[in-house]
């Protein structure tokens, strides 16, 4: 699986966790507070992600953007991956 | 002095600058092409309504009497004609509220049918108790009685203070949404009501308001981060507050708002004072230990609780958590790192989810009374987004099968808790850590 799958089904299990209904059609421009997860159905999801990818992009507070789509999102744990792999 | 005659002072001393005003948006739909109408109504305006209150019922005088937020200029108006006219204002939460007493009225309006008198003598001073309800996340809610003195204490008024344009995206009717409102109202500042509906209509609210100031927890803030549009606000001052601040949300508050004052404030209820940091720092200086801050004396005990002598003597309440020489004891754990004070959390091992908190103790019952579990620790975990999130060690029985235990826990705890009590992770584990003397070891915010 590559991260934006594992991402896609985190986000399902922490909805269905958290009894949230996610929008039908999640893409690269999805906002995230609009994709049926709220701050705490979100904050989940990167608890979850930090459990199963063994980190968390947001602790590390070299990042200076902070995303607001499901593409942003991504990126960002796409960035960092590579950038622990190096 | 009653609110209604310290605004009136303010407003018939000010010069030109000050021109304090309430927006609301007129309708609930917000028009994502145009952004909302705004409603917007002067404070002077406010005022002569106020009295028109008091001149209509004057039967209200001494009386006790509910009120319900319908939107900010409805809320602020009656504030300001039951403040000192009302022997009691109780301010009714939007669900369920706690019991009122019998003889509570249930202001419905102007009414024009019969007229009574008052059974105060004329002249007579009226102090109004303000009945706050908690909001009931960790027991029933209950009221909580203020005066307006000890509401307003920490209100500064100082000039630069005056343009200002405060958002307020707190329900008015609780603690911190009256603190905010209150604090605004008697500095002049005007108030824009963005205190309910989803982050971007919010937002979109606030902008449309021009506001240029805006107090938020810190969860609250990255939220608003989340949501991409914070930058199209033009803030020039940020307060975080309720939750500890930590360096990340700080720095990106402040590379999003070069020239704003940013400043998170640490409010101890114990001690009845609060302080607030604005170096952009996490913490505060290590100084202050030394030097205390505008009178107020810290220290760190032995158990690393920061401990806080007042200048006054607090409410007689606390005195068995004072020490020999007046310092009281505010549970919250603190650490030093190079010359640097940092928050680490609550000393009762109170979880703190997003401005939420949650006793460890209530969640650990509801897991404790699910068949297979032996024992449970309940304990809070660092979360980038939330500040805090609810964690849990369980030991099962033997020959358990965890899945379907995992799974029952969840279950029983969306069940019977709110949705931020649930922990968001559980582990099962051979056996719980205990401290010296059997208890489960609450010392620690877990990593």
């Amino acid at each position: 699986m590559n991260i934006e799958q594992k991402i896609r089904h985190t986000m399902e299990q922490v909805a269905e966790l958290s009894q949230c209904q996610l929008v039908n059609e999640i893409d690269d421009d999805t906002v995230l507070l609009q994709s049926g997860l709220d701050s705490l159905g979100f904050a989940m999801l990167v608890a979850q992600l930090d459990e199963e990818l063994g980190f968390d992009p947001f602790t590390q507070m070299a990042i200076p953007v902070y995303p607001s789509t499901f593409g942003e999102f991504v990126s960002i744990y796409r960035q960092y991956s590579e950038k622990t792999r190096e | 002095m009653q609110l209604l005659h310290r605004l009136k002072e303010l407003y018939e001393n000010a010069d030109n600058s000050v021109k304090g005003e309430l927006l609301e948006a007129s309708s609930k739909p917000v028009d994502s092409v145009r952004g909302p109408n705004l409603n917007t109504i002067s404070l002077p305006r406010i005022i002569a309504e106020a009295e028109l209150i008091r001149a209509k019922e004057p039967h209200l005088r001494g009386a006790t009497v509910a009120i319900r937020y319908q939107g900010l200029n409805d809320f602020v108006r009656l504030l300001l004609a039951f403040d000192g006219w009302c022997g009691a204002l109780y301010l009714l939460p939007e669900d369920d509220a706690p019991q009122l007493p019998d003889d509570c009225q249930c202001w419905a309006g102007l009414q024009s049918d019969v007229k009574r008198d008052t059974a105060l003598p004329e002249g007579q001073h009226v102090v109004t108790h303000w009945y706050i309800a908690t909001s009931g996340t960790t027991s029933k809610p209950k009221w909580i009685a203020h005066q307006l003195a000890g509401l307003t204490a920490s209100v500064r008024v100082n000039l630069e203070q005056m343009p200002l344009r405060w958002g307020l995206l707190y329900q008015p009717f609780r603690f911190a949404g009256l603190q905010v409102l209150l604090q605004g109202l008697l500095s002049g500042a005007s108030i824009v009501d963005a205190s309910n509906g989803d982050i971007s209509r919010r937002i979109k609210v606030l902008r449309a308001a021009r506001t240029t100031a805006l107090s938020a927890t810190p969860s609250m803030w990255r939220q608003l981060l989340l949501s991409g549009e914070l930058e199209t606000l033009s803030l020039s001052q940020l307060t975080l507050g309720g939750e500890i601040a930590d360096q990340g949300v700080l720095n990106m508050l402040r590379a999003r708002f070069t020239e704003a004052r940013i400043i998170h404030i640490y409010a101890s209820t114990e001690a009845g004072v609060g302080f607030s940091v604005s170096d952009g720092k996490a913490g505060f200086p290590e100084a202050w230990l030394k030097d205390g801050y505008y009178g107020v004396k810290l220290k760190i005990n032995a158990h690393h609780h920061l401990c806080i002598k007042p200048l006054q003597l607090p409410k007689s309440g606390i005195k068995n958590r004072m020490d020999a020489q007046g310092y009281i004891d505010s549970e919250d754990m603190v650490e030093i790192i190079d010359g640097r004070v940092y928050f680490l959390g609550r000393a009762g091992g109170v979880i703190n989810v997003g401005g939420n908190k949650v006793h460890p103790q209530l969640v650990e019952q509801v897991i404790l009374s699910i068949e297979g579990v032996l024992s449970a620790r309940v304990f809070g975990s660092k979360s980038s987004v939330m500040g805090s999130l609810v964690s849990a060690e369980v030991v099962a029985e033997a020959e358990t099968e965890l899945a379907a235990l995992k799974k029952k826990i969840i279950m029983q705890c969306m069940q019977r808790l709110a949705r931020y009590q649930v922990p968001v992770r559980i582990d099962f584990v051979k056996q719980i850590k205990t401290n010296e003397t059997g208890k489960i070891d609450r010392r620690q915010l877990s990593e």
